[in-house]
């Protein structure tokens, strides 16, 4: 009778899928630390590391100094010297301020030394627009994958924040690890018996004919608001969750998207050298042709201006917008 | 370390760059000529429970560390025999198990790296100091104020060791940096500090001695600042901006040349004595250059390996 007083699966927000994870790695690995502005006693901007400072102490989870380089540079050298840092940088804005150590030093430390060191430091930062404004909102992963030697995950829902993470913390470099404020107080459900989430592995969120919407992070919600209002106009969408951004799978794209015949991809961040670039162009490589469209922010700052922002980030409208302009015979 | 041996070291710095610059294959390297006495005073007060790292004028301080000569130059002219297969070079030479935790070529990138690397030893309770070579250059980035505060607050095993030759390519130090004395810097921080003469050993390692002792004892950090002159360009890429008549002044102030005049006079060191520590040199430095030659360069299907 054990199944009904254990459910085969637990429901969770987002910020506590990232928790649970943090506290199971930490109660497992004494290597596992935590350093970051407002991580220890307040729990994290968005109570992602709620209950860590109480469980493990103010030595495994430091509130450090507003200083970003410093806070990147002491989890890649800690890293390097055997322990396995997450570092949060609350806003990926400001990670700009941290890629010094991470870029020059981290990700190449195990090339450059001859294998001789490795720098397995999570950094785990949060993107996306939600009214804060030009310095507070950008999604700039793109510019981190193409960086020899970072991976770069992003997952949507709280099942892969806990299995990304989970994952990240098993790596031997570092992972950027990018989660969005939107995404936070959004639930769902975690099996018990729940593994890792393999780095580099995407997933088909909905099945559909039509065409495919490659994607990530917060935008396969807006997908999927979009594939509601087409499956009602009689267009089936695929959407493939790329979870990872380094290295990217694009064999999952591929595949959808040869079965559909059709690709959109779908960012919130700035579509020049953008994550939908580098997927379509991949995926035309392997396809021979494919039909493609790219949606993703205007080419301005995300403004704390409420219009300015809504009119400068993708939604489901623009995403509806250029899947009936590429099936349009 | 004992007198005659940090004349030792510091000649074989002296003969190892020579013969590495006489090679018309030696590739972008930074000289730590004239700046021996820094890496060898600051090594004199290390032990093999501590490490090193460095900027990217990192010869001085991988010799003066006790690293293998032979290896050494194979990584400066990129043979696989060096200790990180000759893909790091002489800005990013690293060898952890030797004590030498590595150079890294951005200016003040290695000083939070350290500061992490001092995190872990003191988060796993190993005994040992973690102490950082930078040039004054970096004394103008904020990744030194990071460094030094979190450093202070935390009680972080850190030495600082500023190898100030006043010079930041062809920007003079009194162009670039505002404070009167580099070690100034560390004061608000409340840790120990000394501006030493950088072109006497004795001088270097008796200040590193005592500053390493206050780090070992838990007490925290400390920031050594070496007065010295760079006797080569900034790089084998940059040209020479000082004025011959100067020149010829800063080449006077050798430290080897002053610790053994010293020697000499002390008695220590005696005209057989020294001939035969010339010697050894070049034949180490010789050894030297014989392994690296004999060391094959990477094949290019290793550009990817250890990339992830």
């Amino acid at each position: 009778m054990s199944s009904e007083t254990t459910p085969p699966v637990s429901k969770l927000f987002f910020a506590e899928a990232i928790a649970r994870a943090l506290h199971e790695a930490m109660s497992r690995d004494p290597r596992v630390i935590v350093l970051g502005q407002d991580v220890g006693r307040y729990g994290g901007p968005y109570r992602e590391f709620s209950g860590l400072h109480a469980a493990f102490g103010g030595r495994r989870v430091r509130d450090t100094p507003v200083a970003e380089a410093s806070m990147v540079g002491l989890g890649v050298g800690a890293a390097a010297a055997g322990l396995r840092p997450v570092v949060s940088i609350t806003y990926m804005d400001f990670l700009l301020l941290g890629l010094d150590p991470l870029v020059n030093y981290g990700a190449k430390l195990r090339y450059k030394t001859g294998g001789q060191l490795g720098a397995p430091v999570v950094v785990k930062t949060t993107a996306g627009a939600r009214g804060q404004g030009v310095a507070h909102s950008q999604c700039i992963e793109s510019w981190l994958v193409g960086v020899p030697g970072l991976k770069v995950v992003a997952p949507s829902t709280p099942a892969d924040a806990w299995g990304l993470m989970h994952a990240a913390l098993q790596e031997d470099g570092p992972v950027v690890y990018v989660d969005h404020k939107r995404l936070f107080p959004t639930a769902g459900e975690l099996a018990r018996d729940a593994v890792p989430v393999p780095i580099g592995r995407a997933v088909v969120r909905r099945r559909g004919a039509d065409v495919t919407i490659a994607t990530h992070s917060y935008m396969c919600r807006v997908a999927d608001s979009a594939a509601d209002r087409l499956a009602a106009l009689g267009v089936a969408c695929e959407i493939v969750d790329l979870r990872t951004l380094a290295p990217l799978d694009v064999d999952t794209v591929c595949e959808s998207a040869a079965r559909t015949g059709a690709l959109v991809t779908l960012e919130e961040g700035q579509l020049a050298c953008g994550i939908g670039a580098e997927v379509a162009y991949r995926v035309r490589e392997k396809t021979g042709t494919m039909r493609v469209a790219r949606v993703g922010a205007l080419p301005a700052p995300v403004s704390s201006n409420p219009v300015l922002e809504a009119a400068s980030v993708p939604g489901p409208d623009e995403v509806v917008e250029a899947v009936r302009g590429l099936l349009r015979p | 370390m004992d007198a005659l041996a940090l004349l030792e070291s510091m000649m074989l710095i002296r003969a190892f760059e020579e013969a590495l610059m006489r090679r018309p294959d030696h590739g972008f390297q930074l000289l730590s000529s004239g700046e021996e006495a820094v890496a060898v005073g600051t090594c004199a007060a290390l032990t093999s429970d501590d490490t090193l790292l460095s900027s990217g004028r990192s010869i001085g301080p991988a010799l003066a560390r006790g690293l293998e000569p032979g290896p050494v130059m194979a990584e400066l002219l990129g043979r696989t025999a060096g200790p990180c297969r000759g893909r790091g070079g002489r800005g990013h030479l690293a060898q952890p198990s030797a004590g030498y935790f590595g150079a890294h070529a951005v200016v003040g990138g290695n000083l939070t790296i350290a500061a992490g690397v001092a995190l872990a030893w003191q988060a796993e309770g190993r005994p040992g100091v973690v102490a950082c070579i930078f040039g004054d250059g970096a004394c103008g980035s904020g990744a030194l104020h990071e460094a030094m505060n979190v450093a202070a607050l935390w009680k972080l095993p850190l030495l600082l060791v500023c190898d100030n030759n006043g010079w930041s390519v062809s920007t003079p130090r009194a162009e670039a940096l505002a404070p009167e004395r580099l070690s100034d810097l560390a004061a608000p921080f409340r840790m120990p500090s000394a501006t030493v003469d950088g072109m006497d050993v004795v001088a270097v390692r008796d200040a590193a001695l005592a500053l390493a002792a206050h780090v070992r004892s838990g007490a925290g950090p400390a920031f050594l600042e070496c007065v010295s002159e760079r006797f080569a360009t900034h790089s084998t890429a940059t040209r020479e901006t000082r004025p011959q008549a100067e020149m010829a002044a800063i080449l006077a102030r050798c430290p080897i040349r002053r610790h053994a005049a010293r020697l000499e006079a002390e008695g220590t060191l005696t005209e057989a004595l020294r001939a035969g520590l010339e010697r050894d040199v070049a034949d180490t430095v010789a050894d030297a250059l014989r392994y690296a030659e004999s060391a094959p360069f990477p094949d290019v299907a290793d550009a990817l390996r250890d990339v992830v």
